[in-house]
């Protein structure tokens, strides 16, 4: 971002050819006046304009964001709960909610409940999502029909979450559920699936998200892959490589960035992904579908224990910080790449 | 590879797509053919793949509740609202961070101001709530979830309208200075037509993502405002689920967002969905 025009450019370009050149490292070539002038930003405006314009947004984030983390990181450290709250009597503990958070086995089942759905929810949705963008991009030539496929495959992304929530509840419903019916019509089991019990209740929950979320990994690097040179493309079938090649040595080493963000911006929602468990299941049965994040939600809302649900949120927000962190590195490269920043 | 192979691959390649194509849109297709359906033939044991009776006036009978209305409407004034305010306030900050951007704070600002977007909600519902609570209008109300919403929506306007900002000639303004516009005149007469479509895009997202969300509303209002996305879990009758009027109601709500969204496609596609486009 180049600040400001130096009044040269205003007259034109052409004018730069015949002007002298001058050595603009030697102060003799500038005159007195200007040797002592006092550097000053190039302002059309009053110099406290810029700052209000921002300063109104920053003071508003300052009041929905920032202050309510330091309210949560003063009282992980206190003992309070609904009542000491109300009563304005809560006292410092130091990292006693941290150490009964880490203790508890609830919060343990979380953390694996947690690595599956890392695993078969964020990875696999990034996985299929740059498969199926790269199909698209690649192997449909009509310009109509990839925009309609495309339309089609992003649309549950737009979805309410409370909308998916029902919908899947509703299409796995046991006993008469469309899901089970048609796997029985195909043959492929011949007694209906009990999806929402204790043992499969996470894997609903994973389900639904795949349906919901695989878009944003496909639109991610569906939009990388149009960006991409064509003219690299171009050499490469000169030069007499294969589709597969392409693929391999062109297309996913320039992606990779893309990627990389894809399953940042995953990983981020992993760690507060909380509507389905709260609309599906309700963490339930027997707390078999419980994620960090919904336990945080419960302890602090439903069961009154605020230190423990702030402590909770601290480590969510620790890990939330480092990925969004991450995430900003590789936004600012591939911003830079594509010429935005 | 042989041509043959190579025509193999692709085939199963697109056979592929073809399979989540048909994932994807099963569950429209269940939900629309369900919200025709009269209540007995949902609660069949064997569920029909297409309706014996079609029931048009499920669509009628959601709205005899009238609180299913309500919530509709108090869905738009939310939605509509922190829309406003997050356009207005990110038109201004986009606008610094664009123009003046050593003035406002530099990158590291606008990166910090982006990574609101992301932050989770866990870390931000509980003060809030509490917040909110000591305030005249209360918890259960608009505009506390007009300004909480700003949490996500104001980031995602402020960036964006400043990639809007870049994208326009400062040229353009500077010929307005000369020719004696105050640079107040020459944002709003030149500055700002030029942004106007794309700053209808980032209203329209904003709108989707204020109208779609859950956990803010479950968690904060509930009984004098209800938001469609609240509402929608509930259709119970006694122990039953009105799956009908339900799947019906859904798809009157679901409408707005998918009709935004396919006029939105081509800024989705355009580098705007590099992960900023999510709530």
């Amino acid at each position: 971002m180049v600040d400001g025009t130096a009044p040269g450019d205003l007259a034109g370009e052409p004018a730069a050819a015949e002007r002298p050149r001058l050595d603009r490292a030697d102060p003799a070539t500038y005159p007195e006046w200007f040797r002592n002038k006092k550097p000053r930003a190039n302002l059309i405006v009053a110099r406290w304009v810029p700052i209000a314009l921002v300063g109104l947004p920053v003071l508003v984030l300052f009041c929905i964001v920032v202050y309510p983390t330091v309210w949560m990181f003063y009282h992980a450290l206190h003992d309070t709960n609904m009542m000491r709250l109300f009563q304005g009597n809560w006292n410092f503990i130091g990292l006693e909610n941290f150490a009964t958070v880490l203790e508890s086995a609830r919060f343990g089942d979380s953390i694996v409940h947690l690595g599956i759905y890392l695993t078969f929810g964020a990875c696999l949705q990034v996985i299929l999502g740059s498969i199926l963008a790269l199909i698209l991009y690649e192997l449909v030539k009509s310009n109509f029909l990839r925009v309609v496929f495309l339309v089609a495959m992003v649309l549950p992304m737009m979805l309410p979450p409370s909308i998916v929530g029902v919908l899947w509840k509703f299409l796995l419903t046991p006993s008469n559920g469309a899901i089970n019916q048609a796997l029985l019509n195909l043959g492929l089991i011949d007694q209906h699936i009990e999806w929402f019990n204790a043992g499969l209740s996470l894997w609903t929950i994973i389900i639904a998200d795949v349906w919901n979320w695989t878009a944003l990994p496909l639109l991610i690097v569906y939009s990388g892959r149009v960006s991409l040179p064509p003219a690299v493309y171009e050499a490469a079938r000169v030069d007499g490589a294969g589709a597969w090649t392409t693929l391999r040595r062109i297309t996913l080493p320039m992606l990779k960035e893309v990627i990389a963000i894809a399953f940042i911006v995953r990983f981020m929602d992993a760690f507060k992904f909380v509507d389905l468990v709260f609309i599906m299941t309700s963490g339930g049965p027997a707390q078999s579908s419980e994620l960090p994040a919904y336990i945080a939600f419960q302890r602090g809302i439903r069961e009154f224990a605020i230190g423990e649900a702030a402590a909770y949120a601290i480590l969510i927000f620790a890990v939330s910080a480092v990925l969004i962190i991450l995430f900003l590195k590789y936004l600012k490269k591939v911003l830079k790449a594509q010429g935005f920043a | 590879m042989s041509k043959a192979n190579y025509r193999l691959v692709k085939f199963l390649f697109l056979a592929l797509m073809g399979l989540w194509l048909l994932i994807t849109l099963f569950p429209f297709y269940w939900q629309i053919i369900t919200a025709f359906k009269s209540a007995a033939e949902t609660n069949r044991t064997i569920p029909t793949f297409w309706p014996e009776v079609w029931h048009p006036q499920n669509f009628v009978s959601v709205f005899a509740e009238a609180s299913n209305f309500d919530a509709l409407v108090d869905s738009f004034i939310i939605a509509t609202g922190n829309t406003l305010a997050s356009l207005l306030l990110g038109t201004l900050a986009g606008y610094a961070f664009a123009r003046f951007p050593r003035q406002a704070g530099g990158e590291n600002l606008a990166f910090w101001v982006l990574s609101n977007r992301m932050f989770p909600p866990v870390a931000v519902v509980l003060p809030m709530f509490f917040l909110f609570d000591a305030t005249p209008w209360g918890t259960d109300s608009h505009l506390s979830l007009i300004i909480l919403y700003l949490v996500f929506n104001m980031p995602l306007a402020t960036w964006l309208m400043m990639v809007f900002f870049r994208d326009t000639p400062r040229e353009l303004e500077e010929a307005a200075y000369l020719d004696g516009y105050t640079p107040l005149r020459a944002f709003f007469k030149v500055t700002l037509p030029l942004v106007l479509p794309g700053m209808i895009s980032v209203a329209m997202l904003c709108w989707i993502f204020a109208w779609n969300e859950y956990l803010f509303a479950n968690l904060l209002v509930g009984t004098d405002v209800r938001t469609f996305t609240i509402v929608i879990p509930t259709f119970t009758h006694g122990s039953q689920t009105l799956w009908n009027l339900q799947m019906a109601f859904s798809l009157i709500a679901m409408l707005p967002p998918v009709i935004l969204f396919i006029l939105l496609r081509r800024y989705m596609v355009r580098g705007l969905s590099l992960g900023v486009v999510k709530g």
